[in-house]
């Protein structure tokens, strides 16, 4: 339920966010009259129109996930491409809904403030979207599984950047001596798998370390519609990685 | 004489095949692990099994399977590690609420023994008495209780291979440095007058039962010592389960007859498949299937597959599947 409140009021943020940009650019351009030449009903009637498209382009680029971090570079590069698909298509759009052309500098001001203005918000947003997410119970409960320094890296990172993923507890299957890892429960051993789920119930599964359970937590996780996630200090790789694909088969491309 | 079963723990070593069932009834070529354990006590003995809350209803349908015995099922209300009494707890709790005035037969409901109860009997006197097996390892005996063993005689026991009797003069749970490569396995024997011993001791130390022939040699008593020298394994992990199922069914492919195989399959080694399983065009090499399941187009070296898995063009090797795994190649 919070997690749709938030969304809904993240989008209808961002359209009135997109068309009030859009008239500030005309304001800027036209001056602070209403022209007849070129009259603002029409210009806001595009900007409508086109709204809701310039969303839709947003969400495909997965800009509204609420675990993304919003500061991220890729993600603020994903913003502008939106921008700029949304001034494109309204430019577009005005042409074919009205047979005509304009300023070419009141695009360049819609776009520009547009990409500022959004990006400064999603920005805000993702802040308070944060604390609101790890209120509790947290909206994206997580299961760490491993109890070794990688684990208590990545909870301290989690907790110190205050991320919407939320670490509830931490299993282990060498029976860690430990009883809370950064300030988050060591639950037992994997045999409690099951009874953990139940009473935590995780949206992640997120594992550190106990490669030989993998295949087991993957399945687990699939079972009980979790997301499964793995540190790659699992596969033993410290250096530099990311996500490749080979004549798409996917792979792990290090260095 | 009264028999008594240790099968209460939660098997956390072998998750996820002890997820769904307690570690004896793990199935070993065709039945659970415990009726073994049970086959190889004389008939005359009434046995009690015990075991936790989580599996008691598991365990009272197994009891029900079998037919020719007098059965009890013991529950602990234990429903995880952290309320478990331990393995001596259990035991002195039942010996009071009982009211146990017999001598017992102690047994591991995880271990199996190759040689025969009798010739255990035979070594038998008026105290306590160990069943020892050489494992011949210091590395791996530290993962055991060891004994040191003297006066070693051939008159007892021991089978074709050798072995005998002889008197205990140290027990070491798991020790560090072991000094000896014999481990106490899942066979003891325990007069009726040195049962309030253990109660005494099972008070102070409630998980330990090794820890009980500590204490018998610490005040003074004589504890016995069969050696034996036939097969002996403490079902403890993956590799110790599937070695044991290697040495039971023996190179053999041992099928539920509601299974099937397509032509097209290679089978190697030593095979295990339960009921309702599906094999085609695969290549399994020495695995435990548990039944259910679906295996098209795979390969598969030394896994154990639990129940209602549906396996599509993949290739393990080394794994232990949890029930209802679906692994399929997009």
């Amino acid at each position: 339920m919070r997690r749709t409140l938030l969304l809904t009021a993240w989008l209808l943020t961002d359209i009135v966010l997109f068309v009030g940009a859009y008239v500030c650019a005309y304001f800027l351009r036209v001056g602070f009259i209403l022209s007849s030449d070129f009259p603002l009903d029409r210009y806001v009637q595009a900007v409508l129109v086109i709204s809701p498209i310039w969303v839709a382009v947003m969400i495909g680029l997965g800009i509204f996930r609420l675990t993304r971090v919003q500061s991220d570079k890729r993600n603020i590069l994903h913003i502008l491409f939106a921008c700029v698909m949304g001034l494109s298509l309204f430019t577009l759009g005005y042409y074919f809904l009205f047979g005509q052309f304009f300023s070419r500098l009141l695009l360049v001001y819609a776009g520009a403030l547009s990409f500022v203005l959004t990006t400064i918000w999603h920005l805000a947003f993702d802040q308070w979207q944060r604390r609101i997410l790890r209120k509790d119970p947290p909206a994206y409960p997580v299961l760490i599984v491993g109890a070794n320094r990688e684990a208590e890296r990545f909870i301290r990172l989690l907790n110190d950047r205050l991320s919407p993923l939320r670490p509830v507890g931490v299993l282990d299957s060498l029976g860690s001596q430990q009883k809370e890892i950064s300030g988050v429960p060591v639950l037992g051993k994997l045999n409690v798998l099951e009874s953990v789920i139940k009473t935590k119930r995780p949206t992640h599964l997120i594992q550190c370390s106990n490669l030989e359970h993998t295949i087991n937590l993957v399945s687990a996780a699939r079972q009980h519609n979790m997301t499964y996630m793995m540190l790659p200090s699992v596969l033993g790789i410290a250096q530099k990685q990311s996500m490749d694909s080979i004549e798409g088969q996917a792979m792990i491309t290090v260095g | 004489m009264k028999a008594f079963i240790l099968a209460g723990g939660f098997a956390t070593r072998l998750w996820p095949l002890s997820e769904r069932r307690a570690k004896p009834l793990l199935p070993l070529a065709g039945k659970p692990l415990l009726t073994y354990v049970v086959e190889s006590i004389p008939k005359d003995i009434p046995v009690t099994v015990s075991t936790n809350a989580v599996f008691a209803d598991d365990m009272k349908a197994w009891a029900k399977t079998i037919n020719d015995r007098d059965i009890t099922i013991s529950i602990e209300d234990a429903g995880h590690e952290g309320e478990k009494l331990g393995a001596l707890g259990a035991v002195s709790k039942w010996l009071t609420e009982e009211n146990i005035d017999d001598d017992l037969l102690l047994l591991a409901g995880d271990n199996y023994v190759g040689c025969s109860m009798e010739k255990f009997f035979e070594a038998r006197g008026t105290n306590p008495l160990i069943a020892a097996h050489d494992i011949g390892d210091r590395e791996l005996a530290k993962q055991f209780g060891t004994v040191i063993v003297e006066n070693l005689s051939s008159s007892l026991g021991g089978g074709a291979g050798g072995g005998g009797g002889g008197k205990v003069t140290s027990f070491e749970e798991k020790p560090l440095h072991p000094k000896s490569t014999f481990v106490s396995t899942g066979w003891w024997w325990l007069p009726k007058g040195s049962l309030s011993v253990l109660k005494e001791h099972a008070s102070k130390h409630p998980d330990n039962v090794g820890g009980v022939f500590e204490e018998f040699l610490k005040r003074g008593m004589t504890v016995d010592a069969f050696v034996f020298k036939e097969t002996w394994h403490d079902i403890g992990s993956f590799e110790s389960y599937l070695h044991l199922h290697r040495e039971i069914v023996d190179g053999k492919t041992l099928a539920d007859n509601t299974s099937s195989m397509s032509p097209n399959c290679i089978l190697e080694g030593s095979i295990s498949i339960g009921p309702n399983v599906k094999i085609e065009k695969s290549t399994l090499r020495d695995c435990i299937l548990f039944g259910n399941s679906t295996i098209t187009d795979c390969v598969l070296e030394r896994c154990i597959i639990d129940e209602d898995c549906r396996l599509e063009g993949v290739d393990l090797t080394d794994q232990m599947l949890r029930a209802g795994t679906i692994l399929k190649r997009p």
